[in-house]
């Protein structure tokens, strides 16, 4: 192949338009969030001043509101990801082994029911459930009553609240991960689980001796990316919740967005985001080496 | 016994399920309830005074006199521009990271796309709004489309496809004179087409379903997109509307359910893919 001048400026011309998006609306974001998060920008102002570290000196001084909401809202955050995560784990591959269990013939139609929920906006799975867990007209509270049980404050009491916003995660996302423990589930050679009937290994021997250690990579992958989407979560509390009763569900992706949209402070609020988003990275990496790591072991 | 087990994974899959299409099935039922019924707390899968009042003011715009039908338009063609750019910019940069073993810098821009997966989106999100802001385009189609062409997800799909492709069929076209554009188009391109259509329908029903970002990147009602109208009647005085507000998210959902079903083979390709980098 020729290495002209020309060849490689057309081989250029077919990079390029990808690159200008990227570089327009990937990475100079980042960089000019990084600058944003220096000054003290307010979203409806020109002007602006360079404050330094200030922004990100206020996040871990105690006593400052940016403290206060950063943090609270951390801590509500990380209480979500801490439930949600091992649920989704969990679940996801349980459903997945249910749907493998079933006759062939139903199986895909037991897939789509399950994944189906994925294909909906948050916005459409918030408004569909907020009417499910009205207190006093809800699908859910008027199943209850003909139980005897009523008036259960889904949204606006703790612990329901959790549960529903669990609930509603685990509803709106599950078909995600079982996708995935389905494809992972249909690799595991057959004659592993032969030689073990051979050997007489009851069905719990087989789940922990082969399928568990034969989709460990699989687990970390759904692991990092469960962990990720849950420490960014904002559609179920912003619309079902509201961050309520009080403040008990305002996650910290709420904080960041109303320091910025309702106090206007672009600034400190990049600087939260930014932190925000450094931890989020940090904690993939962790992960990653942690399980990458006990490989010797299974 | 094998019969009885799979008659019981069976029936516990039935229930499991019912947990899953319930809401769905109450959503369409109580949008052709009126309102008075829909707050009724009564359980009515089949409404006991059947209307289409919601579906016919949301057709023509009476329904919370929001303009629901231009919320739809905007949506879809805002997905469906994003798409095509999406596909046309990605293929391209896949086949040169790909196949053109002169592209300057190659291997730095492919580690940089590769790396850029990993980024969380609220690093980007309010730079983002800011820069936008600066721009002037704050509540226009470009602040709905273009943020969404920038993701390296497809690059990532279509470079790990065009590599695997035979070198042989690339080299005689090249004997017989074919330049890098026609390679491109005429070979590798309808060599594409099943993990194109992935693509689209990934990048379809990720910038139709987006609701954060257009909900901050418009301000006039009719901007919207549909799943950030949605987001605002939720959040606003219309929360107990269950009769006209599941006519809206029943109309908001067909689009997206149409395509998810006709493709949802594509899309469980496109996760697993995206599972086994």
């Amino acid at each position: 192949m020729k290495t002209t001048l020309t060849s490689r400026f057309t081989s250029f011309l077919f990079i390029l338009p990808y690159l200008a998006a990227f570089s327009i609306f990937l990475l100079f974001p980042i960089l000019y969030g990084v600058y944003i998060s220096l000054h003290n920008f307010e979203l409806l102002s020109k002007d602006y001043e360079f404050v330094g570290l200030a922004n990100y000196i206020n996040i871990f001084t105690p006593g400052t509101y940016i403290n206060d909401i950063f943090f609270r809202g951390l801590w509500v955050t990380a209480q979500f990801v801490l439930f949600s995560v091992p649920l989704l784990i969990i679940v996801g591959l349980a459903l997945a082994m249910l749907v493998n269990a079933l006759p062939a013939r139903i199986r895909g139609l037991f897939r789509t029911f399950y994944f189906l929920p994925y294909a909906l906006s948050a916005s459409v799975m918030a408004v569909i459930w907020l009417m499910m867990f009205d207190t006093n007209a809800g699908f859910l509270n008027s199943m209850l009553a003909k139980l005897g049980i009523t008036g259960i404050p889904w949204l606006t009491d703790t612990p329901w609240a959790w549960i529903s916003l669990i609930l509603t995660t685990l509803w709106w996302t599950i078909g995600f991960n079982m996708i995935i423990f389905i494809n992972a589930l249909n690799e595991v050679p057959e004659d592993y689980y032969e030689a073990a009937s051979i050997d007489g290994a009851n069905a719990w021997h087989k789940f922990t001796k082969i399928t568990l250690p034969s989709i460990r990579p699989v687990m970390l992958f759904i692991m990092i990316t469960s962990t990720i989407a849950s420490f960014n979560i904002y559609a179920q509390p912003f619309l079902l919740t509201r961050g309520g009763p009080g403040d008990t569900t305002k996650v910290l992706l709420i904080n960041v967005l109303d320091q910025a949209f309702l106090r206007k402070e672009v600034g400190s609020a990049s600087a939260m985001a930014i932190v925000m988003a450094l931890i989020i990275i940090i904690i993939s990496i962790v992960q990653f080496k942690l399980t990458s790591g006990r490989k010797g072991e299974a | 016994m094998v019969n009885t087990r799979k008659l019981g994974v069976t029936l516990l899959a039935v229930i499991i399920a019912v947990f899953f299409l319930l809401p769905l099935v109450w959503m369409i039922s109580t949008s052709f309830k009126n309102d008075f019924e829909a707050l009724s707390g009564k359980m009515n899968f089949f409404p006991l005074k059947p209307t289409v009042d919601n579906f016919v003011q949301g057709i023509n715009g009476e329904l919370m006199n929001v303009p629901i039908i231009r919320w739809i338009i905007n949506s879809l063609s805002v997905g469906v521009i994003g798409t095509v750019i999406v596909l046309i910019i990605d293929s391209m940069a896949a086949y040169a990271l790909a196949r053109l073993q002169d592209l300057p810098l190659r291997r730095i821009m492919l580690s940089l796309f590769i790396a850029s997966l990993m980024i969380p989106g609220v690093l980007t999100f309010l730079p983002m709004y800011m820069e936008f802001n600066a721009l002037n385009l704050i509540n226009t189609y470009p602040a709905l489309i273009l943020p969404a062409t920038a993701g390296a997800f497809g690059v990532f799909l279509l470079y790990q496809f065009f590599s695997s492709f035979p070198r042989e069929i690339e080299e005689a076209a090249r004997i017989d004179g074919a330049n890098k554009w026609q390679i491109y188009a005429r070979i590798l391109l309808p060599s594409a087409v099943s993990i194109m259509v992935t693509l689209a329908i990934f990048t379809f029903m990720g910038i139709y379903n987006d609701f954060v970002w257009p909900l901050y990147a418009t301000t006039s009602p009719e901007m919207r997109t549909i799943t950030a109208g949605i987001a605002m009647m939720a959040t606003g005085s219309y929360t107990q509307s269950y009769g006209k507000l599941m006519a809206m998210t029943t109309i908001a959902t067909l689009p997206v359910v149409i395509v998810f079903i006709l493709g949802q083979r594509s899309f469980v390709k496109a996760i697993t893919q995206s599972a086994v980098k």
